[in-house]
């Protein structure tokens, strides 16, 4: 059992006062967005990439550059698109990238880089900046990887990974983006399938340097919580069940990283387990305190880390 | 000229000067001649009246001319006298100065040497000079170059003196003459003072004394065909790897204007060579060098200059100077007020500078630090220092976007006294809650910002700005804005930068502040000040008013191989912590003296709260180049708190490494380590032209007359009549000077030569 922490009791609260009105349903999140369905990636019906074509995909083209909302819409400010970003320290940044299959939204658009986009970045946004002093900008702001605005955010957050695709442009983004110094945080894909699709796609950004497990003594796991023990985050549906925690062959949760040539960490990979939902969902009963408490902790690490190293 | 009015007046122009003009008939002679010329004057003027064929005017004009006459006459006739003070031969002493430093020995234009004058004035029996002096006074000669001391005879000249102090020299000769009757002193010079001691506190007791100089300046004012390299200054101490840049200063005569390389090396590598356009004869060009100093320990850099074709001095072509490479690591504390992509960026930006150690605490929530690069698990354990004992062992402190109300006012009052007492740098950098945002105005650390705040703005719906930094002119020479090795590429680099952010409105430097980036507001608007800095107390502080240069690291138009935001990094902390004192420090007078030469060495001694200590117990431990190891009681000087001295004098050639161990009542106050360099010196072969307006203003506010060999044959008889010593009043008559007979021939000829012209003959 997990302790009461500062950040159980925080994302509670949060939560509740969040409300239903603070996010809309997945379908009306997708229609805001400027990236038609015309656009997205084409749709395999949801069949699993197979590794050893990997290669070959790489060559598919790149989904639009999402961008930043437009002004106006129903909830709160948006970015004045006219505006160089810069004007709050800290953004939370979705990295947009292309992928096979159909996304969480059901085919709607937006790819699988779009699971639990916005209202999951936006609820993360409220805890983390209750937990952290930190002067983020309160909406969600997604990028492409083949965007060179991308290396104006220096951390960014992927998931649903196991469903990735890049196109060549993507995977020079990214490489160029991770050598720069930027920080990325990869989460909820699940299985030995899904692990090898993103290896995969690791490998073409880099090829030489390995994903290692990170241990319970790493910095990451006391850059802001003490973390002494990874809990496997469930998908809201399972959480809410309460009958299993995994997905697929995905029994076991990992924390892993890249690092770069000084041992800095460039990619952390939470890897069979899904912190996002975490996030998205801690204002559900239903869903157990003890998981959200966990992935907020794992946020809050990972920004002051990502922030600092 | 001189001998024009010798032969109109009978006596030179100095006898006049020097003397006393009075009329020496009686005045009863004077009476009976007044009233003789009175009736004189009334016959003329009768004549005036008379008819005849002259008009009114000639007869005026020939009353003129009589009148004039019959003055000249009663002039003659009132004995005017010239009354002078002579010395009295043999009862006044007279002093030569001869300068034996190693300039004397360089060539005049007509190939003779400057030291050559001396041999020919006063060699005796020989000597041109000697003899009339002798005639007349008692001789004491001395010599002096650096020091100065009695000769008894030339053959003790050696002219190897390596430096020229005039002002020294003086004064020991004033006082080794001041029981006996003095007439004056010659020196014999080129006037190449290259002493530090004013001449006005020498010269002063000379006029109260009534003691003239006499002064001969020998060699060429204008040394040509030569090329000069003007004194080098170097830091003291500088941090392994650092870049240094250094102005050097090259003077041409007779050359005209060309390029000239200068080399700078460190025992023989080669760090940077520079081209120099030449200026005009006699004008000075500034050429600057940057180069990098990798090794620790004492380095002697030399910069010099090929000898050109025909060039008549070389030795003033080549600079040596000595800097101590420091190769410890410098602590900077960095405090920030909240996760923030700039600690991250500096952070890796200055990682592998070994000679840095960028000790983070960073605020993540209220009350919760996170702390980083510690030297151990305590440190900073209750979050910002809250004494001035922990604040003060780091030499830097950087300041991000934190609130005023974070610290208590006591907190605030150090970090104030961080940069005025205990010489710390002190970087403040922008952000939501920096400058007048974070509430820093009215607190004790606004003044010492660089930049005068304005009102705050509101947030992060307030002033928000994108900018383009520009190099100033002072940034441009300053070591942080060198972002390339090429001096001359340095504008273009930072002009290849991207545009960075500002939330802080900040338009105006604090008076005395320099201002070394500007930001050029994207869309127009006024440039902001950007990086600017200021020295205050004893320390420095800087203000860097971006919130995002880590852009110039991430940003897509930033290649991954660009070190721009390394370099600039790197060069702003080490920049920050240059110069900052322990809290016992060590230094020399003088950097290179010659053996023998007495240095004084001077150690300031305080606490760990760097208050002076006048108490404590100080040691020099002093290494010869030759390994012998010599301690020394260090003394306080009494004159100001914390300050200690000691001389010495080393007698061998090579470096001296001096150790100063501090202590009170036991208990350690520090340690600290210079060098002091024992070498020959060639200063006398620099600006080494005869400086005619020295040796003019010795002579001249003393009474005495400036010389040049051609015209010092007056000498002896100068010195006669200047007044000075035992004297004895002579009144010369002046009634027969041929200027008066020939004037009174002059008004006879002219009063006849009007008549004959206007017929009245």
């Amino acid at each position: 059992m997990r302790r009461f922490s500062t950040a159980c009791i925080v994302s509670v609260c949060a939560a509740l006062t969040l409300g239903i009105t603070a996010c809309g349903s997945p379908d009306r999140e997708s229609e805001r967005l400027e990236v038609s369905d015309a656009d997205s990636p084409g749709s395999t019906g949801g069949a699993r990439v197979d590794p050893a074509r990997a290669a070959g995909l790489l060559t598919q083209e790149a989904p639009p550059a999402v961008g930043r909302p437009v002004t106006g819409g129903e909830i709160g400010p948006r970015m004045n698109p006219d505006e160089p970003s810069g004007r709050w320290p800290f953004y939370w940044t979705r990295a947009v990238y292309s992928s096979s299959g159909r996304g969480w939204y059901g085919g709607r658009g937006g790819g699988s880089w779009a699971t639990d986009y916005p209202k999951g970045d936006r609820q993360f946004l409220i805890v983390l900046k209750r937990l952290v002093r930190l002067n983020a900008y309160d909406w969600e702001n997604a990028v492409s990887l083949a965007d060179p605005d991308i290396r104006r955010f220096p951390i960014i957050y992927a998931v649903e990974v196991g469903r990735m695709n890049m196109t060549r442009e993507e995977v020079d983004g990214l490489r160029s983006y991770l050598d720069a110094g930027g920080f990325l945080i990869v989460d909820d894909f699940w299985g030995s399938r899904e692990w090898a699709q993103f290896e995969a796609n690791m490998r073409a950004v880099f090829p030489d340097r390995p994903i290692r497990d990170l241990p319970l003594d790493h910095e990451l796991f006391s850059a802001f919580y003490d973390i002494d023990e990874i809990l496997q985050v469930p998908n809201i549906n399972n959480g809410a069940s309460g009958y299993r925690t995994h997905e697929r062959d995905g029994y076991t949760p990992y924390v892993k990283g890249i690092e770069d040539d000084e041992g800095r960490l460039m990619v952390v990979v939470n890897w069979n387990t899904d912190l996002g939902d975490a996030w998205e969902w801690a204002e559900s009963p239903y869903y157990p305190l003890m998981y959200s408490t966990f992935a907020y902790e794992m946020g809050a690490n990972m920004i002051v880390y990502g922030m600092s190293h | 000229m001189d001998a024009l009015f010798d032969f109109l007046f009978k006596y030179r122009p100095l006898a006049f000067e020097q003397g006393e003009f009075i009329f020496a008939a009686p005045a009863s002679v004077r009476l009976w001649l007044g009233a003789v010329g009175l009736v004189a004057a009334s016959a003329v003027a009768t004549y005036t009246i008379a008819r005849g064929r002259s008009t009114v005017t000639d007869r005026s004009i020939m009353a003129a001319l009589r009148v004039a006459l019959l003055g000249v006459l009663v002039f003659c006739l009132m004995q005017p006298t010239l009354v002078l003070s002579t010395v009295v031969p043999q009862q006044n002493f007279v002093g030569v100065l001869i300068d034996d430093s190693r300039s004397m020995g360089l060539e005049n234009e007509d190939g003779t040497v400057r030291s050559d004058f001396v041999a020919e004035a006063f060699t005796p029996d020989t000597g041109t000079l000697i003899d009339a002096l002798a005639e007349r006074f008692v001789l004491r000669f001395f010599r002096f170059s650096d020091v100065a001391g009695r000769i008894e005879s030339l053959d003790e000249l050696s002219y190897r003196g390596t430096g020229t102090d005039i002002a020294g020299a003086l004064d020991v000769a004033r006082e080794e003459l001041a029981g006996v009757p003095l007439s004056g002193l010659v020196v014999v010079s080129d006037g190449a003072d290259n002493d530090d001691r004013p001449l006005a506190e020498s010269l002063v007791p000379l006029q109260a004394a009534g003691v003239p100089v006499f002064t001969v300046g020998v060699g060429d004012e204008l040394i040509e065909p030569d090329v000069e390299l003007g004194r080098v200054e170097l830091p003291r101490a500088v941090l392994e790897g650092s870049t240094i840049m250094v102005d050097l200063v090259v003077t041409q005569s007779g050359f005209g204007q060309r390029s000239v390389p200068i080399v700078v090396e460190d025992d023989q590598r080669i760090l940077a060579e520079e081209t120099v356009e030449l200026g005009p004869d006699g004008q000075p060009v500034v050429a600057r060098v940057a180069f990098q100093l990798e090794s620790s320990g004492s380095r002697r850099i030399d910069f010099s200059i090929a000898t050109q074709p025909g060039e008549r001095v070389d030795r003033n072509n080549r600079r040596s100077a000595w800097v101590e490479v420091r190769g410890e690591s410098d602590k900077i504390l960095y405090f920030e007020g909240e996760p923030r992509f700039e600690l991250k960026y500096m952070r890796r930006a200055v990682h592998g500078d070994e000679n840095l150690q960028l000790v983070i605490l960073q605020r993540t929530a209220e009350s919760k630090f996170y702390r980083l690069a510690l030297s151990d698990s305590t440190e900073l354990q209750f979050g910002f220092p809250t004494t001035r004992e922990d604040l003060y062992r780091y030499r830097g402190l950087v300041i991000g976007s934190v609130e005023a109300s974070f610290f208590t006012h006591d907190q605030l009052q150090m970090i104030a006294d961080f940069a005025s007492e205990r010489g710390g740098g002190l970087l403040f950098l922008g952000g939501h809650n920096a400058f007048a945002e974070g509430g820093w105005a009215g607190t004790p650390v606004e003044e010492v910002m660089p930049v005068i705040l304005g009102e705050p703005n509101g947030g992060t719906q307030g002033f928000f700005a994108e900018v383009k930094a520009q190099p100033t002119l002072a940034g441009l020479a300053h070591p942080i804005v060198q972002l390339d090795a090429e001096l001359d590429r340095v504008e273009a680099r930072w002009d290849s930068l991207p545009p960075i952010t500002i939330v802080n409105r900040l338009v105006e430097t604090r008076p005395g502040a320099t201002s070394l980036l500007n930001g050029a507001v994207t869309g127009g608007g006024a440039d902001q000040v950007l990086l600017a800095f200021q020295r205050y107390g004893r320390g420095k502080s800087v203000a860097l008013t971006t919130q995002d240069t880590w852009l110039w690291q991430m940003h897509a138009d930033v290649a991954l191989e660009d070190m721009s935001h390394e370099s600039f990094w790197q060069q702003m902390l080490r920049w920050l912590v240059d110069g900052v004192p322990d809290p016992v420090s060590v230094s020399t007078d003088q950097e290179r003296v010659e053996p023998g030469e007495t240095v004084r060495l001077l150690s300031s001694v305080s606490d760990s709260t760097f208050i002076d200590v006048n108490d404590a117990s100080v040691t020099a431990r002093v290494t010869s180049p030759s390994g012998i190891v010599d301690e020394l009681p260090v003394e306080w000087t009494v004159e100001r708190d914390g300050e200690y001295a000691v001389e010495l004098r080393p007698a061998e050639l090579g470096d001296y490494e001096i150790e100063i161990v501090a202590e009170r009542a036991g208990a350690p106050l520090g340690t600290a380590h210079t060098y002091l360099h024992a070498a020959p010196s060639d200063e006398e072969f620099y600006n080494a032209g005869r400086r005619t307006s020295l040796l003019r203003r010795i002579a001249d506010e003393t009474g005495g007359q400036f010389y040049t060999p051609e015209t010092s044959a007056t000498l002896p008889e100068d010195i006669t009549i200047s007044g000075a010593g035992v004297t004895l009043v002579e009144e010369h008559d002046l009634w027969d000077m041929p200027g008066l007979f020939l004037l009174l021939l002059l008004l006879m000829g002219a009063e006849w030569g009007f008549r004959r012209l206007r017929g009245l003959v």
